[in-house]
């Protein structure tokens, strides 16, 4: 088997009493989507905080590309490749669709220290933020606030904002949550393209998307992993089924 | 053209006419207004950069106001007393030039702002006004208990400073340096708003979980404005010392702090020539009103209320509507 991307031995977080994460162990390999599932509540958000360094396990190790990255917070670990988008959409609403993918390209170079120039006038800066905003079809919508953007439009906008990291590896948290079925399935496709860029750990609970997408998926329940395999195996698993899974979703 | 910049401009050309008119009319006193609503905006344009482009509601700002005009008296001081600066480990004389003590005011402004900002910045939201705000009494209490600079009382510092190839003693000279540091302040401050830092830091504000997400450090990144805004009030501070020829504990207090904020809401947040509109406005009607009545700052209160709750944009946005996402 290919080195891992990105690798989570036993993360623990608590809250108070409550077990948010619980001894989690995963891998991200090369080339796959590895689709994270489980109930309301499980703590896949959390996993997904603590991998991308916005919160701190209380034991265990975040590694990215052979490298622990535990101790280095959001910012290094997003400069060294760890791409992220969020449940609830993070965009700086008041800025511009490009300005948002030129923070984004000047961020991930670490540019952002220029005083005097216009950021706009940048013509590497911004050929790269345009690129990416065409690569998710929303070049003609450059000019508007990012808060003034469909919802849709928004998700499209930060994985362009991903892109522009040059990821090693995304780790997305639901990114069809609140969209209709045409944008799902758009958004669907938009992922299965950008597997080739960089594996995807991917959060969803639209099941035909994982059922579609998904090279392996692992089952969260309570902060723990309860099964982990093919989606095959994990649509035939019992324990899956009476955990989580709706009888009608497996059909 | 832009609504806004035709009003800006039509505020800077006004700001200069009435010295220009009062000079032709021998009315001094309207000079010395003028160069004070220079100089205060100048105060609340160094706060503009980190509340209305860093969204740090700072209520300290009044320390680098005052340790700019402490910066001054410290140096002008010891030439009017004829004595040296300091003698250990060398001698240093004091110093009555203009550039000189500007350096060393925004100097001094920035270090401040850097101590104050680093500590402040680890808080938000309520708790990170309250710490500024304490910050700032400390500053003030220590300025009280300060003999060697006259404690309560202040110090005055007899003779404005120098400037080369000027007569500083001359208002009008004096005037048009103030409204000069304050036009290179503007013209710096639109710069730096649409520089990939101001990118950063309008990321920073609006979205730190995203900043960090997209490999910048909202901490750093606020800082470092937040330094830049300490060092332009403390310039500021040294010119307001200059004007009054007098600095005391009173530029450090909280009610200052509290006026330069007041610019600068008045103004508009976060545009351009908010603070220079907010601290025209302020000034006139601390003098009309003021005359008219003792309780002005009681309808103050009540403009400032109807302005955060009806008018966003302050008088700028009031009058130019809402601001245009450039390109
Ligand atoms: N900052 C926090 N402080 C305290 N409890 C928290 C915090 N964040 C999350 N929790 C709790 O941890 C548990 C896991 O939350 P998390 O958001 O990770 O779930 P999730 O699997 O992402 O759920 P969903 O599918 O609804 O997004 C929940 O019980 C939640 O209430
Ligand atoms: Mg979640």
């Amino acid at each position: 088997m290919t080195e891992p991307v990105l690798e989570v031995r036993n993360l623990q977080l608590s809250f108070g009493a409550l077990r948010a994460t619980d001894g989690v162990s995963l891998t991200l390999c090369p080339g796959e989507i590895h689709a994270l599932i489980g109930p309301n509540g499980a703590g896949k958000s959390t996993l997904i905080g603590l991998i991308a360094g916005t919160l701190k396990p209380d034991a265990g190790q975040v590694r990215l590309a052979g490298r622990d990255v535990t101790a280095a917070d959001a910012a290094v670990r997003a400069r060294a490749g760890l791409a992220r988008s969020f449940q609830v959409s993070a965009v700086a609403a008041d800025l511009t669709v490009l300005q948002n993918a030129v923070l984004a390209v000047q961020g991930a170079r670490g540019q952002s220290f220029g005083f005097f120039r216009p950021a706009l006038a940048d013509a590497a800066l911004r050929g790269a933020a345009e690129a990416h905003i065409a690569r998710v079809g929303l070049s003609d919508r450059r000019t508007i606030p990012a808060g003034d953007l469909a919802h849709g439009e928004r998700r499209r906008l930060e994985l362009a904002m991903a892109l522009a990291l040059a990821p090693r590896a995304f780790v997305l948290d639901e990114p069809m949550a609140g969209m209709g079925p045409d944008g799902a399935r758009e958004m669907t496709a938009l992922l299965d393209d950008l597997r080739h860029e960089a594996p995807i750990l991917l959060v969803e609970h639209d099941m035909d998307a994982v059922f579609a997408l998904a090279d392996r998926v692992s089952v969260l329940v309570s902060g723990r992993i309860i099964a982990s395999g093919t989606v095959a195996e994990i649509r035939t698993d019992p324990e899956v089924r009476r955990a989580y899974l709706g009888e009608e979703m497996l059909e | 053209m832009r609504r806004e910049a035709i009003l800006n401009a039509a505020i800077a050309i006004a700001l200069l006419a009435v010295p220009l008119a009062a000079q032709a009319m021998g009315e001094p006193f309207v000079i010395t207004l003028a160069t004070k609503v220079a100089i205060l905006a100048l105060a609340g344009v160094g706060l503009n950069i980190a509340l209305g482009l860093g969204g740090m509601v700072s209520l300290g700002h009044a320390a680098f106001f005052g340790i700019g005009g402490y910066a001054m008296a410290v140096l002008a001081a010891p030439v009017q007393a004829y004595e040296p600066l300091m003698t250990w480990p060398v001698e240093v004389a004091g110093t009555k030039s203009m550039p000189i003590i500007w350096l060393a005011a925004t100097l001094a402004g920035g270090l401040a702002a850097l101590a104050i900002g680093a500590l402040s910045l680890r808080t938000s939201g309520v708790y990170f006004i309250m710490i500024t705000l304490a910050f700032g009494q400390m500053l003030y209490y220590f300025a009280i208990s300060w003999p060697a600079y006259g404690g309560e009382d202040g110090l005055s510092i007899y003779v404005r400073n120098g400037f080369p190839g000027l007569n500083t003693l001359e208002p009008l000279q004096f005037f048009a340096l103030c409204y000069g540091v304050l036009m290179v302040a503007l013209l710096f401050s639109r710069v730096l708003a649409r520089s990939r830092f101001g990118l950063a830091l309008a990321g920073a504000r609006q979205n730190p979980l995203r900043s960090a997400a997209l490999g910048i450090r909202p901490y750093s990144v606020k800082l470092t404005a937040f330094v830049i805004s300490g060092a332009i009030t403390g310039l500021a501070g040294a010119l307001f010392a200059d004007l009054n020829r007098f600095v005391s504990p009173a530029m450090l207090s909280w009610q200052t702090s509290g006026e330069i904020m007041v610019f600068v809401i008045l103004g508009g947040v976060a545009r351009l020539f908010g603070p220079v509109a907010g601290a025209a406005l302020f000034i006139l009607l601390e003098h009309w009103l003021g005359g008219f009545s003792e309780y002005w700052k009681l309808f103050l209160g009540l403009a400032l209320l109807g302005i955060v709750l009806f008018a966003r944009g302050g008088l700028i946005g009031t009058i130019a509507g809402r601001e245009v996402a450039h390109d």
